[in-house]
Protein backbone atom coordinates (compact mmCIF):
# COMPACT_ATOMS: atom_id res chain seq x y z
CA UNK A 1 0.00 0.00 0.00
CA UNK A 2 1.18 3.53 -1.04
CA UNK A 3 2.12 6.48 1.67
CA UNK A 4 -0.45 9.03 2.17
CA UNK A 5 0.29 11.65 0.42
CA UNK A 6 -0.23 15.17 1.75
CA UNK A 7 -0.30 18.44 -0.41
CA UNK A 8 2.11 21.27 0.13
CA UNK A 9 3.50 24.47 -1.22
CA UNK A 10 6.78 25.72 -0.33
CA UNK A 11 7.14 29.25 -0.95
CA UNK A 12 10.90 30.33 0.12
CA UNK A 13 14.62 31.49 -1.17
CA UNK A 14 16.01 29.76 -3.75
CA UNK A 15 19.44 29.25 -2.15
CA UNK A 16 19.52 25.50 -0.64
CA UNK A 17 15.96 25.41 -2.13
CA UNK A 18 17.67 21.70 -3.35
CA UNK A 19 17.79 20.45 0.07
CA UNK A 20 14.75 19.98 0.37
CA UNK A 21 13.82 18.34 -2.79
CA UNK A 22 16.56 15.41 -1.69
CA UNK A 23 14.75 15.29 1.78
CA UNK A 24 11.66 15.10 -0.37
CA UNK A 25 13.32 12.34 -2.50
CA UNK A 26 14.36 10.46 0.08
CA UNK A 27 11.12 10.55 1.78
CA UNK A 28 9.20 9.06 -1.13
CA UNK A 29 7.43 12.25 -1.81
CA UNK A 30 7.22 13.94 -5.09
CA UNK A 31 7.59 17.24 -6.82
CA UNK A 32 4.82 18.34 -8.50
CA UNK A 33 5.96 21.61 -9.73
CA UNK A 34 8.86 24.08 -9.43
CA UNK A 35 8.42 28.08 -10.58
CA UNK A 36 11.50 29.94 -9.45
CA UNK A 37 11.18 33.47 -10.02
CA UNK A 38 14.44 35.72 -9.87
CA UNK A 39 15.95 34.55 -5.68
CA UNK A 40 12.57 32.92 -5.01
CA UNK A 41 11.41 29.64 -5.70
CA UNK A 42 7.80 28.24 -5.25
CA UNK A 43 7.52 24.16 -4.83
CA UNK A 44 4.36 22.52 -5.14
CA UNK A 45 5.23 18.92 -3.95
CA UNK A 46 3.62 15.88 -2.14
CA UNK A 47 4.85 14.44 1.06
CA UNK A 48 4.30 11.61 3.06
CA UNK A 49 1.61 12.43 5.63
CA UNK A 50 3.81 10.81 8.48
CA UNK A 51 6.97 12.62 7.37
CA UNK A 52 5.22 16.32 6.16
CA UNK A 53 7.22 17.56 9.78
CA UNK A 54 10.36 16.65 8.89
CA UNK A 55 10.02 19.38 5.69
CA UNK A 56 8.35 21.61 7.89
CA UNK A 57 11.59 21.43 10.07
CA UNK A 58 13.66 21.74 7.13
CA UNK A 59 11.58 24.77 5.71
CA UNK A 60 11.83 26.84 8.85
CA UNK A 61 15.52 26.45 8.87
CA UNK A 62 15.62 27.84 5.36
CA UNK A 63 13.26 30.55 6.06
CA UNK A 64 10.38 29.66 4.07
CA UNK A 65 7.08 29.16 4.53
CA UNK A 66 5.19 25.28 4.20
CA UNK A 67 1.36 26.19 3.44
CA UNK A 68 -1.25 22.99 2.94
CA UNK A 69 -2.54 23.21 -1.06
CA UNK A 70 -5.76 21.45 -1.11
CA UNK A 71 -5.57 21.83 -5.27
CA UNK A 72 -2.80 20.25 -5.78
CA UNK A 73 -2.38 17.58 -8.57
CA UNK A 74 -5.78 19.04 -10.05
CA UNK A 75 -6.37 20.57 -13.45
CA UNK A 76 -9.44 23.33 -13.27
CA UNK A 77 -10.98 24.74 -16.11
CA UNK A 78 -12.14 28.43 -15.25
CA UNK A 79 -14.72 29.18 -17.88
CA UNK A 80 -15.71 32.90 -18.91
CA UNK A 81 -18.80 33.71 -21.19
CA UNK A 82 -16.18 35.68 -23.95
CA UNK A 83 -12.93 36.94 -23.76
CA UNK A 84 -14.67 40.63 -24.10
CA UNK A 85 -13.50 42.96 -21.52
CA UNK A 86 -17.14 42.61 -20.15
CA UNK A 87 -16.14 39.11 -19.02
CA UNK A 88 -12.49 38.24 -18.78
CA UNK A 89 -10.67 40.92 -17.02
CA UNK A 90 -10.81 41.08 -13.27
CA UNK A 91 -12.72 38.39 -11.55
CA UNK A 92 -12.06 35.78 -13.86
CA UNK A 93 -8.73 36.16 -13.76
CA UNK A 94 -8.71 36.69 -10.04
CA UNK A 95 -10.68 33.54 -9.65
CA UNK A 96 -7.82 31.59 -11.41
CA UNK A 97 -5.44 32.92 -9.79
CA UNK A 98 -6.61 32.48 -6.61
CA UNK A 99 -7.26 28.73 -7.68
CA UNK A 100 -3.49 28.34 -8.60
CA UNK A 101 -2.66 29.77 -4.67
CA UNK A 102 -4.54 26.62 -3.58
CA UNK A 103 -1.91 24.62 -5.71
CA UNK A 104 -4.39 23.99 -7.92
CA UNK A 105 -3.40 24.41 -12.36
CA UNK A 106 -6.13 26.88 -14.14
CA UNK A 107 -6.70 27.00 -17.68
CA UNK A 108 -8.93 30.26 -18.67
CA UNK A 109 -11.15 29.38 -21.43
CA UNK A 110 -13.20 31.64 -23.43
CA UNK A 111 -16.44 30.42 -25.16
CA UNK A 112 -16.46 32.00 -28.59
CA UNK A 113 -20.12 32.85 -28.12
CA UNK A 114 -21.17 32.83 -24.82
CA UNK A 115 -21.99 36.00 -24.58
CA UNK A 116 -25.63 37.35 -23.97
CA UNK A 117 -28.82 36.00 -22.82
CA UNK A 118 -30.49 34.70 -26.26
CA UNK A 119 -27.44 33.60 -28.41
CA UNK A 120 -25.23 32.36 -25.60
CA UNK A 121 -24.19 28.86 -26.23
CA UNK A 122 -20.72 26.45 -26.49
CA UNK A 123 -19.28 24.59 -29.44
CA UNK A 124 -18.84 20.95 -29.28
CA UNK A 125 -15.30 21.57 -29.28
CA UNK A 126 -15.40 23.67 -26.17
CA UNK A 127 -17.14 20.63 -24.30
CA UNK A 128 -14.74 18.39 -24.91
CA UNK A 129 -12.16 20.84 -23.90
CA UNK A 130 -13.82 21.03 -20.91
CA UNK A 131 -14.20 18.30 -20.51
CA UNK A 132 -10.72 17.10 -19.93
CA UNK A 133 -10.61 18.99 -16.62
CA UNK A 134 -11.60 17.90 -13.37
CA UNK A 135 -13.29 20.61 -12.46
CA UNK A 136 -14.55 23.11 -14.18
CA UNK A 137 -15.53 26.79 -12.56
CA UNK A 138 -18.25 29.41 -14.78
CA UNK A 139 -17.58 32.82 -14.09
CA UNK A 140 -20.52 34.76 -14.25
CA UNK A 141 -21.50 38.23 -13.87
CA UNK A 142 -24.07 40.31 -11.86
CA UNK A 143 -27.59 39.43 -12.50
CA UNK A 144 -29.71 36.57 -10.67
CA UNK A 145 -32.04 35.92 -13.70
CA UNK A 146 -29.14 35.79 -16.34
CA UNK A 147 -27.71 32.85 -13.92
CA UNK A 148 -30.63 30.90 -13.19
CA UNK A 149 -32.83 31.26 -16.40
CA UNK A 150 -29.90 31.77 -19.21
CA UNK A 151 -26.58 30.71 -18.57
CA UNK A 152 -27.49 27.48 -17.61
CA UNK A 153 -27.67 26.45 -21.01
CA UNK A 154 -23.71 26.61 -20.90
CA UNK A 155 -23.52 23.37 -18.69
CA UNK A 156 -24.99 21.12 -21.15
CA UNK A 157 -22.60 18.50 -22.20
CA UNK A 158 -20.12 18.76 -19.25
CA UNK A 159 -19.87 15.80 -17.67
CA UNK A 160 -17.17 17.54 -14.61
CA UNK A 161 -18.51 18.65 -11.40
CA UNK A 162 -19.88 22.62 -12.84
CA UNK A 163 -18.83 24.65 -9.91
CA UNK A 164 -21.02 28.54 -10.78
CA UNK A 165 -19.40 31.88 -9.36
CA UNK A 166 -21.20 35.15 -9.82
CA UNK A 167 -22.42 38.18 -8.13
CA UNK A 168 -26.14 37.35 -6.31
CA UNK A 169 -26.38 35.43 -3.20
CA UNK A 170 -28.30 32.97 -4.45
CA UNK A 171 -28.15 28.88 -3.10
CA UNK A 172 -27.25 26.07 -5.24
CA UNK A 173 -30.36 23.94 -5.96
CA UNK A 174 -31.47 27.55 -7.36
CA UNK A 175 -28.90 27.62 -10.41
CA UNK A 176 -30.07 24.20 -12.37
CA UNK A 177 -27.41 21.95 -13.56
CA UNK A 178 -24.14 23.25 -11.15
CA UNK A 179 -22.93 21.15 -8.54
CA UNK A 180 -22.13 24.15 -6.59
CA UNK A 181 -22.27 27.82 -6.36
CA UNK A 182 -20.67 30.40 -4.68
CA UNK A 183 -22.13 34.43 -4.54
CA UNK A 184 -19.93 37.53 -4.05
CA UNK A 185 -18.02 37.18 -7.30
CA UNK A 186 -19.53 38.89 -10.26
CA UNK A 187 -18.75 41.16 -12.49
CA UNK A 188 -16.24 43.88 -11.92
CA UNK A 189 -13.89 46.51 -13.33
CA UNK A 190 -11.13 46.21 -10.70
CA UNK A 191 -8.94 43.75 -9.34
CA UNK A 192 -10.27 41.87 -6.75
CA UNK A 193 -8.87 43.49 -3.26
CA UNK A 194 -11.12 44.36 -1.06
CA UNK A 195 -12.48 42.62 2.02
CA UNK A 196 -15.08 41.02 1.07
CA UNK A 197 -13.95 39.75 -2.33
CA UNK A 198 -11.40 38.16 -0.91
CA UNK A 199 -13.66 36.22 1.72
CA UNK A 200 -15.91 35.48 -1.13
CA UNK A 201 -12.67 33.84 -2.76
CA UNK A 202 -11.57 31.90 0.04
CA UNK A 203 -15.48 30.30 0.19
CA UNK A 204 -14.84 29.42 -3.57
CA UNK A 205 -11.26 27.66 -2.41
CA UNK A 206 -12.95 25.97 0.08
CA UNK A 207 -15.84 24.97 -2.14
CA UNK A 208 -13.77 23.84 -4.89
CA UNK A 209 -12.20 21.11 -2.25
CA UNK A 210 -14.76 20.06 -1.10
CA UNK A 211 -15.77 19.00 -4.87
CA UNK A 212 -12.37 17.65 -5.41
CA UNK A 213 -12.36 16.00 -2.02
CA UNK A 214 -15.59 13.93 -3.01
CA UNK A 215 -13.79 13.12 -6.92
CA UNK A 216 -10.85 11.86 -4.60
CA UNK A 217 -13.03 9.85 -2.15
CA UNK A 218 -15.26 8.12 -5.03
CA UNK A 219 -11.54 7.33 -6.75
CA UNK A 220 -9.96 5.73 -3.65
CA UNK A 221 -13.06 3.33 -3.42
CA UNK A 222 -11.81 2.16 -6.44
CA UNK A 223 -8.16 3.35 -6.69
CA UNK A 224 -6.23 4.51 -9.92
CA UNK A 225 -3.61 1.49 -11.05
CA UNK A 226 -0.67 4.00 -10.56
CA UNK A 227 -1.06 7.29 -8.52
CA UNK A 228 -0.38 10.35 -11.05
CA UNK A 229 2.64 11.22 -8.95
CA UNK A 230 4.36 8.70 -9.67
CA UNK A 231 3.73 8.40 -13.68
CA UNK A 232 4.58 11.65 -13.83
CA UNK A 233 8.49 10.46 -12.19
CA UNK A 234 8.34 7.90 -14.78
CA UNK A 235 7.61 10.44 -17.62
CA UNK A 236 10.35 12.28 -16.46
CA UNK A 237 13.00 9.78 -16.35
CA UNK A 238 11.65 7.76 -19.30
CA UNK A 239 10.90 10.30 -22.03
CA UNK A 240 13.61 12.93 -21.52
CA UNK A 241 12.13 15.02 -24.09
CA UNK A 242 9.98 16.73 -21.59
CA UNK A 243 12.90 18.69 -19.60
CA UNK A 244 13.11 20.73 -22.89
CA UNK A 245 9.57 21.91 -23.18
CA UNK A 246 9.25 25.27 -21.74
CA UNK A 247 5.96 25.51 -21.16
CA UNK A 248 4.74 26.04 -17.75
CA UNK A 249 3.85 22.96 -15.76
CA UNK A 250 5.22 20.61 -18.84
CA UNK A 251 3.15 17.63 -16.91
CA UNK A 252 -0.31 19.10 -15.59
CA UNK A 253 -1.61 16.35 -12.85
CA UNK A 254 -5.24 15.32 -12.45
CA UNK A 255 -7.08 13.54 -10.13
CA UNK A 256 -7.09 10.34 -12.68
CA UNK A 257 -4.74 11.50 -15.13
CA UNK A 258 -2.00 14.08 -16.39
CA UNK A 259 -1.33 16.16 -19.58
CA UNK A 260 1.68 15.29 -21.20
CA UNK A 261 2.62 18.38 -23.00
CA UNK A 262 4.44 17.16 -25.70
CA UNK A 263 3.17 16.40 -29.64
CA UNK A 264 0.68 13.17 -29.93
CA UNK A 265 1.80 12.32 -33.38
CA UNK A 266 5.26 11.94 -32.05
CA UNK A 267 5.13 10.94 -28.63
CA UNK A 268 2.42 8.77 -28.05
CA UNK A 269 4.07 5.52 -28.55
CA UNK A 270 7.22 6.32 -26.12
CA UNK A 271 4.71 7.47 -23.30
CA UNK A 272 2.71 4.33 -24.06
CA UNK A 273 5.97 2.51 -23.60
CA UNK A 274 6.52 3.58 -20.24
CA UNK A 275 7.87 0.66 -18.63
CA UNK A 276 7.13 -0.31 -14.17
CA UNK A 277 9.68 -1.73 -12.44
CA UNK A 278 6.03 -4.60 -11.39
CA UNK A 279 6.38 -5.31 -15.09
CA UNK A 280 3.25 -2.87 -16.64
CA UNK A 281 3.69 -1.47 -19.78
CA UNK A 282 1.55 2.31 -19.27
CA UNK A 283 -0.20 1.89 -22.67
CA UNK A 284 -1.66 -1.23 -20.43
CA UNK A 285 -3.01 0.66 -17.38
CA UNK A 286 -3.92 3.81 -19.00
CA UNK A 287 -5.87 5.17 -22.41
CA UNK A 288 -2.97 7.79 -24.21
CA UNK A 289 -5.37 9.99 -26.46
CA UNK A 290 -5.19 13.55 -28.41
CA UNK A 291 -5.99 16.30 -26.39
CA UNK A 292 -8.35 18.93 -27.08
CA UNK A 293 -5.42 21.40 -26.18
CA UNK A 294 -3.43 22.13 -28.71
CA UNK A 295 -1.77 18.73 -29.80
CA UNK A 296 -1.05 17.37 -26.32
CA UNK A 297 -0.88 14.40 -24.90
CA UNK A 298 -3.55 13.16 -22.38
CA UNK A 299 -3.47 10.35 -19.99
CA UNK A 300 -6.32 8.74 -17.86
CA UNK A 301 -5.36 5.67 -16.07
CA UNK A 302 -7.63 2.74 -15.55
CA UNK A 303 -9.01 1.56 -12.02
CA UNK A 304 -8.18 -1.31 -10.35
CA UNK A 305 -11.42 -2.93 -10.94
CA UNK A 306 -10.78 -2.64 -14.79
CA UNK A 307 -6.86 -3.99 -14.46
CA UNK A 308 -7.26 -6.25 -12.27
CA UNK A 309 -4.50 -5.43 -10.32
CA UNK A 310 -2.87 -1.91 -8.90
CA UNK A 311 1.16 -1.02 -9.11
CA UNK B 1 -24.21 71.80 -12.08
CA UNK B 2 -21.31 70.04 -9.99
CA UNK B 3 -20.58 66.74 -11.29
CA UNK B 4 -22.04 63.89 -10.59
CA UNK B 5 -24.49 65.19 -8.20
CA UNK B 6 -27.26 62.68 -9.40
CA UNK B 7 -25.82 58.94 -10.04
CA UNK B 8 -29.10 56.68 -9.84
CA UNK B 9 -28.70 52.78 -10.23
CA UNK B 10 -31.84 51.14 -11.01
CA UNK B 11 -32.28 47.14 -11.48
CA UNK B 12 -35.26 44.82 -11.24
CA UNK B 13 -33.36 43.21 -8.18
CA UNK B 14 -32.60 45.49 -6.12
CA UNK B 15 -29.83 44.35 -4.63
CA UNK B 16 -27.62 44.13 -7.35
CA UNK B 17 -27.96 47.88 -8.43
CA UNK B 18 -25.20 48.17 -5.93
CA UNK B 19 -23.01 45.98 -8.13
CA UNK B 20 -23.55 47.46 -11.18
CA UNK B 21 -23.17 51.24 -9.51
CA UNK B 22 -19.45 50.01 -9.00
CA UNK B 23 -18.89 48.69 -12.44
CA UNK B 24 -20.20 51.52 -13.87
CA UNK B 25 -17.70 53.90 -11.17
CA UNK B 26 -14.51 52.07 -12.27
CA UNK B 27 -15.62 52.47 -16.11
CA UNK B 28 -16.23 56.34 -15.59
CA UNK B 29 -12.85 56.71 -13.42
CA UNK B 30 -11.15 54.20 -15.80
CA UNK B 31 -12.15 56.94 -18.99
CA UNK B 32 -11.95 60.12 -16.73
CA UNK B 33 -15.42 61.01 -17.36
CA UNK B 34 -15.44 62.12 -13.36
CA UNK B 35 -15.77 65.93 -14.46
CA UNK B 36 -17.73 65.58 -17.48
CA UNK B 37 -20.78 63.26 -16.33
CA UNK B 38 -22.78 65.77 -14.25
CA UNK B 39 -25.90 63.37 -14.06
CA UNK B 40 -26.54 59.91 -14.45
CA UNK B 41 -29.03 57.80 -14.37
CA UNK B 42 -29.22 53.82 -15.45
CA UNK B 43 -32.12 51.28 -15.46
CA UNK B 44 -31.53 47.76 -16.13
CA UNK B 45 -33.96 45.13 -17.23
CA UNK B 46 -32.39 41.99 -17.20
CA UNK B 47 -35.25 39.79 -18.00
CA UNK B 48 -36.31 41.74 -21.34
CA UNK B 49 -32.56 42.32 -22.14
CA UNK B 50 -32.16 46.12 -21.83
CA UNK B 51 -30.08 48.09 -20.66
CA UNK B 52 -30.91 52.49 -20.65
CA UNK B 53 -28.59 54.87 -19.62
CA UNK B 54 -29.49 58.93 -19.47
CA UNK B 55 -26.73 61.61 -18.53
CA UNK B 56 -26.72 65.38 -17.95
CA UNK B 57 -23.05 66.53 -19.27
CA UNK B 58 -21.55 69.45 -17.51
CA UNK B 59 -20.96 72.30 -20.10
CA UNK B 60 -18.64 71.85 -22.90
CA UNK B 61 -15.44 72.97 -23.57
CA UNK B 62 -15.52 75.46 -26.70
CA UNK B 63 -13.44 74.18 -29.69
CA UNK B 64 -9.67 75.26 -29.63
CA UNK B 65 -8.68 77.13 -32.38
CA UNK B 66 -5.46 77.69 -33.77
CA UNK B 67 -4.66 81.43 -32.63
CA UNK B 68 -5.37 80.65 -29.43
CA UNK B 69 -2.10 78.42 -29.45
CA UNK B 70 -0.02 79.43 -31.32
CA UNK B 71 1.55 82.91 -32.82
CA UNK B 72 1.93 83.43 -36.65
CA UNK B 73 4.15 85.47 -38.50
CA UNK B 74 6.11 85.55 -41.86
CA UNK B 75 9.82 85.03 -42.04
CA UNK B 76 11.72 87.90 -43.45
CA UNK B 77 12.59 86.79 -47.65
CA UNK B 78 9.05 86.50 -47.00
CA UNK B 79 8.86 82.70 -48.81
CA UNK B 80 7.23 80.79 -45.69
CA UNK B 81 4.72 81.69 -42.69
CA UNK B 82 6.52 80.66 -39.26
CA UNK B 83 4.02 79.14 -36.86
CA UNK B 84 5.22 79.58 -33.42
CA UNK B 85 2.92 77.41 -31.12
CA UNK B 86 2.72 77.88 -27.34
CA UNK B 87 0.49 74.46 -26.40
CA UNK B 88 2.81 71.95 -26.81
CA UNK B 89 0.21 68.69 -26.36
CA UNK B 90 -1.97 70.23 -29.02
CA UNK B 91 0.83 69.95 -31.92
CA UNK B 92 0.13 66.71 -33.36
CA UNK B 93 -3.66 67.82 -34.24
CA UNK B 94 -2.39 70.95 -35.31
CA UNK B 95 0.00 69.23 -37.78
CA UNK B 96 -2.78 67.28 -38.97
CA UNK B 97 -4.77 70.13 -39.49
CA UNK B 98 -1.96 71.69 -41.72
CA UNK B 99 -1.09 68.63 -43.63
CA UNK B 100 -4.68 68.73 -44.68
CA UNK B 101 -4.97 71.97 -45.72
CA UNK B 102 -1.52 72.17 -47.64
CA UNK B 103 -0.13 68.85 -48.33
CA UNK B 104 2.42 67.64 -46.00
CA UNK B 105 5.06 68.43 -48.49
CA UNK B 106 4.34 72.47 -47.68
CA UNK B 107 4.69 71.47 -43.72
CA UNK B 108 7.77 71.73 -41.92
CA UNK B 109 8.45 71.19 -38.46
CA UNK B 110 12.68 72.39 -38.41
CA UNK B 111 11.96 72.84 -33.70
CA UNK B 112 9.71 71.17 -31.10
CA UNK B 113 7.05 74.30 -31.16
CA UNK B 114 8.18 75.81 -34.79
CA UNK B 115 6.40 75.05 -37.75
CA UNK B 116 6.95 76.35 -41.25
CA UNK B 117 4.00 76.20 -43.88
CA UNK B 118 4.87 77.14 -47.78
CA UNK B 119 2.51 78.33 -49.85
CA UNK B 120 1.91 80.34 -52.93
CA UNK B 121 -0.77 82.75 -51.07
CA UNK B 122 1.38 83.74 -48.05
CA UNK B 123 -0.70 86.72 -46.67
CA UNK B 124 -4.08 84.54 -46.73
CA UNK B 125 -2.54 81.71 -45.44
CA UNK B 126 -0.74 83.76 -42.53
CA UNK B 127 -4.66 84.75 -42.30
CA UNK B 128 -6.45 81.55 -42.62
CA UNK B 129 -4.07 79.70 -40.23
CA UNK B 130 -5.53 81.53 -36.73
CA UNK B 131 -8.85 80.17 -37.77
CA UNK B 132 -7.77 76.34 -37.97
CA UNK B 133 -9.82 74.11 -35.33
CA UNK B 134 -7.07 72.61 -34.06
CA UNK B 135 -9.25 70.57 -31.13
CA UNK B 136 -12.57 69.82 -29.94
CA UNK B 137 -12.92 68.33 -26.90
CA UNK B 138 -16.72 68.04 -27.52
CA UNK B 139 -16.00 65.59 -30.62
CA UNK B 140 -13.32 63.38 -28.68
CA UNK B 141 -15.83 63.74 -25.82
CA UNK B 142 -18.64 61.86 -27.97
CA UNK B 143 -16.24 59.28 -29.17
CA UNK B 144 -15.47 58.47 -25.72
CA UNK B 145 -18.96 58.58 -24.42
CA UNK B 146 -19.87 55.92 -26.96
CA UNK B 147 -16.62 54.10 -25.51
CA UNK B 148 -18.26 54.22 -21.93
CA UNK B 149 -21.56 53.56 -22.97
CA UNK B 150 -20.66 50.04 -24.84
CA UNK B 151 -18.32 49.42 -21.91
CA UNK B 152 -20.79 49.73 -19.38
CA UNK B 153 -23.49 47.55 -21.65
CA UNK B 154 -23.80 43.96 -20.58
CA UNK B 155 -22.01 42.07 -23.12
CA UNK B 156 -23.81 40.54 -25.93
CA UNK B 157 -26.49 43.70 -26.39
CA UNK B 158 -25.41 44.39 -29.85
CA UNK B 159 -28.75 46.54 -30.35
CA UNK B 160 -28.37 50.08 -29.26
CA UNK B 161 -29.71 53.62 -30.14
CA UNK B 162 -27.95 56.59 -28.89
CA UNK B 163 -28.27 60.19 -28.72
CA UNK B 164 -26.23 63.31 -27.60
CA UNK B 165 -28.20 66.62 -27.54
CA UNK B 166 -27.00 69.63 -26.21
CA UNK B 167 -24.88 67.74 -23.35
CA UNK B 168 -28.24 65.32 -22.85
CA UNK B 169 -27.38 61.75 -23.79
CA UNK B 170 -29.50 58.69 -24.12
CA UNK B 171 -28.65 55.30 -24.55
CA UNK B 172 -30.50 52.23 -24.45
CA UNK B 173 -29.20 48.48 -25.36
CA UNK B 174 -30.98 45.34 -26.10
CA UNK B 175 -30.30 41.93 -27.56
CA UNK B 176 -33.68 42.27 -28.99
CA UNK B 177 -35.07 44.60 -31.71
CA UNK B 178 -35.17 48.15 -30.66
CA UNK B 179 -38.46 49.18 -29.53
CA UNK B 180 -39.38 52.88 -29.40
CA UNK B 181 -41.16 52.73 -26.07
CA UNK B 182 -37.58 51.77 -24.64
CA UNK B 183 -36.25 55.12 -26.11
CA UNK B 184 -39.27 57.11 -25.10
CA UNK B 185 -38.35 55.42 -21.26
CA UNK B 186 -34.77 56.50 -21.66
CA UNK B 187 -36.05 60.06 -22.40
CA UNK B 188 -38.36 60.12 -19.70
CA UNK B 189 -35.32 59.31 -17.64
CA UNK B 190 -33.35 62.34 -19.21
CA UNK B 191 -36.55 65.18 -18.17
CA UNK B 192 -36.41 63.36 -14.57
CA UNK B 193 -33.12 64.26 -14.32
CA UNK B 194 -32.75 67.81 -15.90
CA UNK B 195 -36.74 68.53 -14.77
CA UNK B 196 -35.02 70.55 -11.63
CA UNK B 197 -32.74 72.77 -13.55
Amino acid sequence: MAAVLEPYIYEGGIHKHSLILELLEDLGGYLVQKTPASTEVTLVMLIPKKDVQLVEDLCKKLLGKLTPAPLTGTEIAVVSPTLASHHLPHSACDVAEYLRRGGANTNMIGLARGMGRRVALSADYERKLINEHDVAVFSFGTFKDCIINKKPKLFEGIEIPIIVSGGPDLKTEDVPGADMYVGGIGRVAHRMRKGPELDAMDVLNEKVGEIINLKRESISKDPLVVLPARLMKEVQEQVPDIHNVLTPAPITLQLDGMRVKLPFDEYHEAIGNIEFDEGFRLSDVASITPSKMKNYILIKIKRRSEVGSAI
Amino acid sequence: MEPLETFIVETTEPSEAKAYESILKDIISELAFVRTIGRIKVRIRPEESLFMMAMVLRSGLPPIKAKEISETELDRPGSKVLITVTDEKTIPQFLEKLWEQFGRHNVIQPQRNLIEVISDDLEGAEESIGDIVVDDPEKSLRERLADMAIRSTPEGFRIRYHSLDNGRFIFVASEDTMQQEWIDEAGVMLEDLTGDE
